[in-house]
């Protein structure tokens, strides 16, 4: 997959997830917004009605849409017979496309109406794509090869040097300009403090570090497509900087929110189970 | 990660515990269900497997589902049939969830069975559909069953159960006043004539309050069930032998109606006169009766009225104002008898003067009606206090009872045979003039002196010395007392040989006296 074809592919999800959700809202949102003792007599409830045929209908897909996006990457990563079929960060995207859309139309279902059993499914749900937006952001703070393998530290180091080289030779840099950006990107918060803001502290460093650099290219007239260029390399060696420096404390909360986003996962399954059970016994097929 | 897991199964098993026993319900039932709360009651109206049926709605709202099999309300509609419970009552919606709501303006109350109309469109639904018009025994609240369609179901019965309880028949839900459907022809009681337009409260009278009317009215066949009997029951009860209902005042079948019933029997004339020449007005309004001047005008004038008393019948009968009850025999009770002549004078003779009639007279003399032609010629005397009665009877008007001896001239032989006039009354240069006072005694005031004064003596001539009152015969003549008495051959002379006749121009003249009586006077 060319780059090219990965933005198409990624664009493709993004807006399906932002069309749905706006279309769905658009259309529904007169009936979302009326109060639960009215929405009966609305005009649209026996369409957005959970029961209803949307409404039913965005349940089913949504619940299907998440049990695939889970299904399907659960199975490309822990499944070693599946283990080469395609590119698993791929597969993470389309997970997290599916498991993004499918919240979303299930949140539609419910109409935003949050309670009983079912409930606990819907903040299972909602809480596993909370975790997953951590987790995604946790995720991307581990430098990986594109097969989604960690890198060592080591490799980390190589690949900064590499940026560091690039831009020294490539640019055609003075040695006292370098030093200074390597200066500027050296720098470091010592201060101890929590994890989420160590995270902050390393974000706001990140940004007074660029800032620096981008002032020291305009002190040495560096502009036009080289200052892009070398701003563009300095972003990802600030980058590397900053995951190596947050890598270990990183890689500790990875560990941790596995604890978190599998088990409400499987609450949201086991529930989401239990409420498809029950509507099946009640009486609620949707078209079937 | 052991603690992690175990954190993990603690959070599922709260949650679990708290929602799923309690929760599965999608919501909170309504208010009015809110009894049926709760994992166990689910099947009361669900059944598994399947929705839910109108028949677990029915088991619970069994007056509905009795009104469905009588094919009757708004659940029996078109609009209903067909359709499930939920479809208009769903639930799960809340607390506060309105189970039954519809727009109450515009809900079309046809559908029920029960057509709005007039009133009913206009008024509240609450007006009606309230605990206090309800059948149920127990309060109900937000239900619009309960009611009939019978008016006194909502309605106070103003007519406290006397008129059944057909409302409509009378009434319209335009308003209750006026009863614009009743019919009053429709009862038993027809309204005709004056009937209609009177106010009904007119005969209705039992008003109980200002609310509660008893139209009902148990006695009517008769009129005086509500009428008062102005004739005391003279006439009996059926009012409309005489009346009818157009108006008391017009009566009818008068042909029918005995008028011997009123104080007021039609006898003679009355009877066949038209009834309104004496019941000017109405036949109704009373007329006094007493006294045939009551109605009649009194022809006299007044001149028959006797101590403010007025009493035709004296005189008239109904068989005709003339003639009348006084006859001749009636005549004689009063003051002038008739007798003589008087029995053949036509009354209008002697009644009818100066172009009217008269019956009472204060002077009842002769010369009241007769004309006294005597005028001053009768003395005093003879004519006391106008009576002529010294001279005249009724029987005729010849003098034949009065002594003329009275006057100092008997009348003797030939004078009572002769009339009066002969004596009384003189053609005086063609006057018939009479003289009844101071007429000499003396004949020749009478009778012309046949013999040319030879026999005047001292300037008089008395004619009884020869005459007599029989007739012209020389009775009391004696010759041998004359001069010349007769003897010898005399005696047998008839005695125009010695008077006899001459005709003078001024009539026959006899000469019986001579100047000197010898034989030479006659003889030769």
């Amino acid at each position: 997959m060319t780059k090219t074809v990965h933005r198409i592919y990624i664009g493709t999800f993004v807006f399906i997830v932002i069309f749905a959700t706006i279309i769905i809202g658009y259309e529904g949102y007169s009936y979302y917004l009326t109060s639960l003792e009215e929405r009966f007599f609305h005009e649209s409830h026996q369409l957005f009605k959970p029961s209803g045929i949307i409404g039913h209908g965005l349940g089913i897909a949504g619940s299907l849409f998440m049990l695939i996006g889970v299904s399907t990457y659960m199975l490309r990563k822990r499944v070693r017979k599946f283990g080469r079929i395609g590119i698993l960060k791929h597969w993470l995207e389309f997970h997290i496309f599916l498991c993004t859309l499918g919240p979303i139309l299930v949140l539609y279902h419910t109409a935003f109406k949050f309670g009983g059993i079912v409930s606990i499914s819907f903040f299972s749900m909602v809480a596993v794509v909370l975790s997953g937006v951590i987790g995604r952001f946790i995720y991307i703070q581990i430098p990986r090869t594109i097969e989604g393998r960690e890198l060592t530290v080591r490799e980390i180091e190589e690949l900064n040097e590499r940026i560091s080289s690039e831009i020294k030779s490539d640019y055609n840099l003075p040695d006292d300009f370098i030093y200074e950006i390597e200066k500027d990107v050296r720098k470091s918060s010592d201060k101890k403090r929590n994890l989420f803001s160590q995270v902050i502290d390393q974000y706001k460093l990140y940004f007074s570090e660029l800032s620096s650099v981008k002032n020291n290219l305009k002190k040495n007239q560096i502009t036009g497509e080289r200052y892009k260029q070398i701003v563009k390399l300095v972003k990802r060696k600030l980058t590397i900087k900053r995951r190596i420096s947050q890598l270990r404390t990183m890689q500790k909360l990875f560990k941790y929110w596995h604890v978190a986003h599998l088990p409400f996962a499987i609450i949201m399954l086991v529930i989401m189970l239990v409420h498809v059970a029950v509507t099946i016994v009640f009486g609620y097929r949707w078209i079937f | 990660m052991k603690r992690n897991n175990r954190l993990f199964i603690i959070i599922v098993i709260l949650l679990l515990s708290n929602s799923i026993f309690a929760q599965l319900s999608p919501g909170d039932l309504s208010n009015a269900h809110k009894d049926l709360e709760g994992l166990s009651n689910c099947t009361k109206c669900h059944v598994l497997g399947e929705k839910v049926y109108n028949s677990k709605c029915l088991e619970c709202h069994s007056e509905i589902k009795t009104r469905i099999d009588d094919d009757e309300g708004y659940h029996s509609s078109s609009e209903v049939k067909g359709k499930e419970c939920y479809d208009c009552h769903s639930e799960h919606h809340g607390r506060n969830f309105e189970l039954i709501r519809f727009d109450q303006k515009s809900f079309n109350h046809d559908l029920t069975g029960y057509q709005l109309q007039g009133k009913h469109i206009k008024i509240e639904c609450n007006s009606c559909h309230n605990s206090k018009f309800s059948s149920f025994t127990v309060e109900r609240k937000n239900t619009f069953l309960g009611l009939n369609n019978r008016c006194i179901s909502c309605h106070e019965d103003k007519h406290n159960e006397t008129l059944g309880n057909e409302c409509q028949t009378c009434h319209s839900t335009k308003s209750f006043k006026p009863a614009d459907l009743f019919d009053h022809n429709k009862t038993k009681f027809v309204l005709k004539g004056a009937h209609v337009k009177v106010e009904c409260f007119t005969c209705h009278k039992n008003i109980q309050s200002e609310n509660t009317k008893i139209f009902r009215i148990q006695n009517f066949e008769k009129c005086i069930d509500c009428h008062e009997d102005v004739h005391r029951g003279k006439f009996g009860n059926n009012c409309l032998e005489c009346h009818n209902e157009i108006s008391f005042r017009n009566t009818v079948n008068l042909q029918r109606f005995d008028h011997s019933k009123t104080n007021f029997t039609l006898i003679g004339k009355h009877a066949n006169i038209e009834c309104s020449k004496c019941h000017k007005e109405s036949y109704t309004v009373k007329i006094k009766h007493e006294l045939c001047s009551d109605c009649h005008e009194d022809y006299h004038k007044g001149e028959l009225v006797k101590n403010n008393f007025r009493d035709c019948s004296v005189c008239h009968t109904e068989q005709g104002f003339s003639p009348s009850l006084i006859g001749i025999i009636e005549h004689t009770k009063t003051r002038f008898e008739l007798k003589g002549s008087h029995l053949a004078v036509p009354c209008i003779n002697c009644h009818y003067k100066n172009d009217k009639w008269s019956f009472l007279f204060n002077d009842i003399s002769c010369v009241a009606c007769h004309e006294n032609i005597h005028k001053n010629e009768i003395s005093d005397k003879f004519f006391i206090e106008n009576g002529c009665e010294n001279c005249h009877n009724s029987d005729s008007w010849s003098v034949n009872n009065f002594d003329h001896s009275k006057t100092g001239f008997e009348l003797i032989g030939t004078h009572l045979k002769t009339s009066c006039r002969n004596c009384h009354f003189k053609d005086k240069q063609g006057n018939n003039v009479q003289q009844f006072q101071g007429l000499p005694k003396d004949c020749e005031f009478c009778h012309e002196d046949q013999h040319f004064q030879q026999f005047r003596i001292n300037g008089k001539t008395d004619c009884a010395r020869c005459h007599g009152y029989f007739d012209w015969k020389p009775v009391n003549f004696n010759h041998s007392e004359t001069d010349f008495p007769l003897d010898g051959a005399h005696i047998n002379v008839s005695c125009e040989k010695c008077h006899p006749k001459k005709n003078l121009k001024t009539g026959v003249f006899v000469k019986y006296k001579y100047e000197e009586i010898k034989c030479k006077t006659c003889h030769e």
